[in-house]
């Protein structure tokens, strides 16, 4: 088991955040921190899901978020300071929660 | 003249504004939709309303949505079309889910449309209200709510796109009433975009050498087909392979029909019900080749002593799939008939290059197998009804060219396993979800979609009393089905479990012995014919006189003997190495 930061683009419909997060309940992985932000493209979201899972569930659980048609790409972010990078990246203007995603991967 | 002209000239210049709801309509019409299964309510009425105009698409009105749902499920399975339900607000959504979630789980190709309430109501606990988009995320392909009349079109086109394409599935369309009774403006119509929707069908050519070369290598490989073949229309494929290789063949529940059953290479439906042979042959074997197949539960039993020496190829439309239950060697993220055309046409030029693939001791062994196990039964010793002969009988009757659906418990193990099937689309049945209640509405779809068959619905007694108001719609509606209920008077699989693992505790699985509904009457009622059967002797003549009759649905209720058990067996969470034969009867391998 090891922390895997997805950088996970989707379509911004209403319902998309459940759709995900149902499909995280309903395969059994459990969600260490999830982010949800816009990108330069109002159309587009970008959540950023932090699971705590081996190689090969992380693999299962890629799979399965590619299925989702409201799912547009999916990319692991290799490393931590990346992570914390793209974590104020994406909501610079709210940093408190952020922050303490940043924090979490040091 | 030119007043003519100019007539004509604005008629196209300002046609007709149309509601959501025809808008709807014309876009089903458009994508060739034919028949529709459904029941309307207050929030769904626009929709009805426009389908009242509607000269090219005929609305068979249902008497229970779970049952329009089922219809459209049985539809699909037998024609390869998707299949379309319909249905109101709340209620009416909520009663699709079973349908729903037993196509999500079958890879049914289905639209299911819903009215929703007024979209400033939604939210609001209004009236019939459910979130039916929500309701449905887990269970289908995909779940859309649309509340903007200039969405509808795309949507809808969409919606069979996504239920088509890749991986078939259902598909649910909740469209909001105010969205229906609106004007739609087509120069705002809305696309739908769905920028990450891209099925792959065709695998790597590199993926289909390796396969190949771990084909050619293999000395005891099996072919283990699964329903994904007859979703993909690669029968034909599937065939040709098998011959090409001299590979023996296994069809899972959702695939027989697959592969002739009379081919000398078939060795039945693997599983906790399969033959001797084909479970055998997965477990010994050195290489499966799984095409459109998900190693399910049912068919690898405890997953750890599953097939322990197999190398894995693994072929799936569904890239999630490949490896999930079961880590593979070589995995091909493709269609099912594009992915076994590729292997054929490898496998026959490494044929032609020199290669001598050695299987025949493995394939004498397997078909000793076969030859040695076969199916059968005990007939009862009191000269009471065996239901293995009812269907047996029953298949030999109507023959390859019928349709069967069933239920699910025991009655559709001994359909799967007596009723010898040639042809794809011949059997269908809730393999996935395991639903109750399945096999008279999915009658009634196939027969819709198939006029020209017979279509016999293998039922059992707890199943029927599901959903046999169908029976109602069936004879309103001009649809003659047939149903054989195999009647033991008990919950035949719940009762077959407590004999064998709950000390013949038989808690709630007895059904009361008055026979209480009396079905002959009982479809009469729904203005069916109803028969009845309790003698051996007399099978063969009251599936006769139920052939006979074309213009009216037949209900026959085959009291049939209540201890009859499915055999063989793998016990539930045991290795498929336990599996027995018939009670406490082990097969033995060692003596060859």
């Amino acid at each position: 088991m090891s922390r895997h930061a997805l950088s996970v683009l989707v379509e911004n419909n209403p319902g998309v955040l459940a759709r995900v997060s149902v499909l995280f309940a309903r395969r059994s992985f459990n969600i260490d921190h999830l982010v949800v932000g816009p990108t330069e493209d109002p159309k587009v979201s970008r959540m950023t899901i932090v699971v705590n899972v081996d190689a090969e569930q992380l693999h299962k659980v890629t799979s399965q978020l590619d299925k989702l048609i409201e799912v547009i790409h999916i990319e692991e972010i290799e490393d931590a300071a990346a992570i914390r990078e793209k974590l104020w990246e994406i909501n610079d203007n709210g940093p408190r929660p952020v922050g303490a995603m940043a924090a979490a991967w040091g | 003249m030119s007043t003519v002209t100019r007539t004509q000239a604005s008629q196209t210049d300002r046609p007709t504004p149309l509601t959501g709801a025809e808008t709807l309509v014309s876009t089903l019409e458009r994508v060739g939709v034919e028949h529709i299964f459904g029941l309307p309510g207050g929030c769904v009425l626009p929709l009805y309303d426009a389908l009242y105009g509607s000269t090219s698409l005929r609305h068979i009105l249902v008497r229970h949505e779970q049952g329009a749902g089922h219809a459209a499920q049985g539809y699909a399975a037998a024609t390869g079309k998707v299949g379309v339900c319909m249905a109101t607000s709340g209620p009416g959504a909520t009663n699709l889910v079973t349908p729903l979630a037993d196509a999500n789980m079958d890879s049914v190709p289905m639209v299911a449309i819903t009215g929703n309430v007024p979209s400033a109501a939604i939210g609001s606990d209004a009236f019939q209200e459910a979130d039916i988009r929500s309701i449905t995320m887990p269970v289908t392909k995909h779940s859309f709510l649309v509340t903007n009349p200039n969405e509808i079109a795309a949507t809808v086109r969409s919606a069979f796109h996504l239920a088509s394409t890749g991986r078939p599935g259902p598909v649910l369309v909740d469209v909001s009433k105010d969205a229906l009774a609106a004007l739609i403006d087509p120069a705002n119509a809305v696309d739908v975009p769905m920028r990450g929707y891209h099925p792959v069908t065709v695998p790597p050519p590199e993926a289909i050498r390796d396969a190949v070369e771990l084909m050619l290598s293999a000395r005891q490989p099996v072919l283990y087909v699964g329903g994904g073949t007859i979703r993909a229309e690669a029968h034909r494929e599937v065939l040709e392979l098998a011959e090409l290789t001299g590979i023996p063949v296994v069809t899972t529940l959702m695939a027989r029909g697959a592969f002739p059953d009379s081919h000398p290479q078939h060795l039945g439906m693997p599983g906790m019900h399969g033959t001797v042979a084909a479970v055998a042959s997965l477990q010994k074997s050195d290489l499966l080749i799984c095409l459109g197949a998900r190693f399910d539960d049912r068919v690898t039993g405890a997953r750890d002593s599953f097939a322990p020496h197999a190398k894995v190829i693994h072929a799936d439309i569904d890239e999630s799939e490949i490896g999930k239950n079961r880590s593979v060697d070589v995995g091909l993220h493709g269609d099912a008939k594009i992915t076994i055309a590729a292997l054929i046409s490898e496998f026959t030029h490494r044929i032609s290059k020199g290669a001598a693939p050695d299987y025949n001791e493995w394939v004498d062994n397997c078909v000793r197998w076969k030859a040695k196990y076969p199916a059968g039964y005990d007939t009862p010793p009191d000269g009471s009804l065996a239901p293995q002969y009812v269907i047996e009988r029953l298949g030999q009757i109507a023959g390859p060219d019928a349709i069967y659906t069933s239920g699910v418990g025991q009655h559709q193990m001994w359909a799967s396993q007596y009723v010898k099937y040639e042809r794809p689309r011949a059997w269908l049945n809730s393999g996935g979800l395991g639903t109750m209640g399945y096999a008279v509405p999915a009658a009634m779809g196939a027969k819709i979609g198939c006029p020209d068959s017979t279509v016999w619905a293998i039922d059992g007694d707890g199943c029927f009393q599901m959903t046999n108001q169908e029976l109602a719609t069936c004879a309103v509606e001009g649809i003659p089905i047939k149903v054989a209920i195999i009647n033991n008077a008990a919950l035949g699989m719940v009762r077959q479990w407590q004999t064998l693992f709950y000390a013949k505790r038989y808690s709630a699985s007895h059904v009361d012995q008055m026979q209480v509904p009396d079905f002959v009457t009982l479809a009469q009622a729904y203005g069916c014919v109803g028969m009845r059967c309790d003698k051996p002797a007399d099978v063969d003549s009251t599936i006769e006189a139920a052939m006979e009759i074309n213009d009216q649905p037949v209900v026959v209720d085959f009291r049939v003997h209540q201890d009859a058990m499915v055999w063989p067996m793998v016990p539930s969470g045991t290795s498929n190495d336990a599996i027995q034969y018939a009670r406490d009867l082990a097969p033995n391998f060692d003596d060859e």
